[in-house]
């Protein structure tokens, strides 16, 4: 079926400067595994970065079904980077 | 001549002529990622950049367009089967014909033969038999230093696992240690890995002179990396620092920015010191003429870089944001820029085209 997914500004640029996409997939995290931008989501073992939030149709997919969530047709799925950053969790080396 | 200066906040070009002492800024570049380090290959005038962001993950990115268009690596990571995963990217440097190799943390090597679109790990230091002695420093466990000998070899520097050599184009890889301390493990001071590099150099000219800054004190070796000589309290008001550069035809010389010490990250003597030997590191001078006095600032392992130019030029960056350079090896200080965001590197180059 297919939906939609919006993403932020910095990840619209690495998608070559589309922060809309309509793609088909049944799922939450088959429609983000649609996406040019895939292996800036999730790490090297398939996991959704931990600070990279995730609402489908308004809800955090984490306070729902999780990305394996079956999707209804024409579902908005927005994605978020979390409230974090500022100063680094390490330094850089001095 | 352009200098790249990766920041907490993008990558920013300055561009002069061959004097070194007008300097235009463009940027940022790669805007919201933190640059650790970035490049210009002087093969094709592609642009790399070190790139980390605290949602996103640690990247590459290139550019063939001079900066004005960024793309980020296709694959890169580690075993998707393992228990460990790519923290961040930390240095990006030209191997031979069209290698590219990468460092990163948690002490792991990549190599790239497409340009920076696939990057593979190297196994044989990621499965080193000592890993489970290595231990990150202040900073993760960074694999901050790759030098692409003139002689074959190619070195590694781990913070904090130590310096490694591979003479067998990055199969096998030795530690290269011995007489470099690691003052942080009384138990074991001089232990076969574990120490904590700073920042290693292999002098472009003379393969078998090494450099190094280290957590405990500053190195030379003439020998490959086999042999160490501490050089401190010989004119250093500290042998504790971070940056080091080199000069590019004379192995005698040295530059390092001393700090205070570990438990406190601060330059020495409240003042931005350049300090430089000419004599191969027995004795050691200040190099400061025209930087920031009294200043209390830090500059980063990457944050020192020198040209090929006759007079050698040397650039510093400053955590505060200042790009200061010194067209005369060291006589004396420009400022290139002011009030960048905080500087993680420096490097130089020039458009081949």
């Amino acid at each position: 079926m297919a939906v939609v997914v919006l993403l932020p500004s910095l990840l619209a640029t690495e998608a070559g400067g589309r922060n809309r996409f309509e793609v088909e997939a049944s799922t939450t995290g088959g429609a983000l595994r649609e996406l040019p931008i895939r292996g800036l989501l999730f790490d090297e073992q398939d996991e959704l970065r931990p600070l990279v939030n995730v609402y489908v149709d308004g809800v955090d997919v984490r306070n729902r079904g999780g990305l394996d969530e079956k999707l209804n047709d024409g579902a908005e799925i927005r994605v978020v980077a979390a409230i974090a950053g500022g100063l680094p969790r390490s330094s850089s080396g001095s | 001549m352009i200098i790249l200066a990766g920041t907490r906040k993008g990558l920013f070009i300055l561009e002069s002529d061959e004097g070194r002492r007008d300097w235009q800024v463009e940027g940022p570049l790669v805007p919201g990622w933190e640059i650790y380090h970035a490049i210009l290959d002087p093969r094709d005038d592609v642009l790399y950049a070190c790139s980390n962001t605290f949602a996103y993950g640690a990247n590459v990115h290139r550019s063939r367009d001079r900066g004005q268009t960024w793309e980020h690596a296709e694959q890169l990571g580690l075993p998707e089967n393992g228990e460990l995963k790519l923290e961040k990217t930390w240095h990006v440097e030209p191997g031979r014909d069209s290698d590219l190799w990468l460092g990163g943390a948690p002490g792991v090597l990549f190599r790239s033969g497409d340009g920076g679109v696939e990057w593979e790990l190297v196994t044989g230091l990621f499965d080193h038999s000592s890993r489970e002695r290595w231990q990150p420093g202040g900073g993760g466990m960074c694999c901050h230093s790759i030098q692409i000998s003139p002689d074959g070899a190619i070195y590694a520097g781990i913070s904090a696992a130590g310096a490694f050599r591979s003479e067998d184009d990055g199969e096998t890889w030795t530690p290269v240690n011995k007489g470099t301390a690691a003052d942080f493990a009384p138990d074991d001071p001089f232990p076969e890995v574990g120490q904590c590099v700073h920042k290693l150099l292999v002098h472009p000219e003379v393969p078998s002179r090494l450099w190094q800054q280290n957590h405990c004190g500053v190195y030379r070796s003439d020998d490959r990396g086999d042999n160490w000589e501490r050089l401190e309290a010989n004119g250093l008001p500290s042998g504790f620092g971070f940056p080091l550069a080199l000069h590019p035809r004379d192995p005698d010389v040295a530059y390092v920015v001393p700090e205070v010490g570990a438990e406190n990250r601060v330059t020495s003597d409240g003042r931005l010191g350049v300090y430089k030997t000419t004599d191969g590191g027995a004795s050691w001078g200040l190099a400061a003429n025209g930087l920031p006095d009294p200043a209390w600032l830090a500059v980063m392992r990457e944050g020192l870089a020198f040209d090929r130019l006759d007079p050698a030029g040397v650039y510093l960056g400053t955590q505060s944001g200042s790009v200061f350079v010194s067209p005369d090896e060291g006589g004396e200080w420009i400022t290139a820029a002011d009030n960048l965001p905080p500087i993680l590197s420096i490097e130089v180059g020039e458009w081949q085209s």
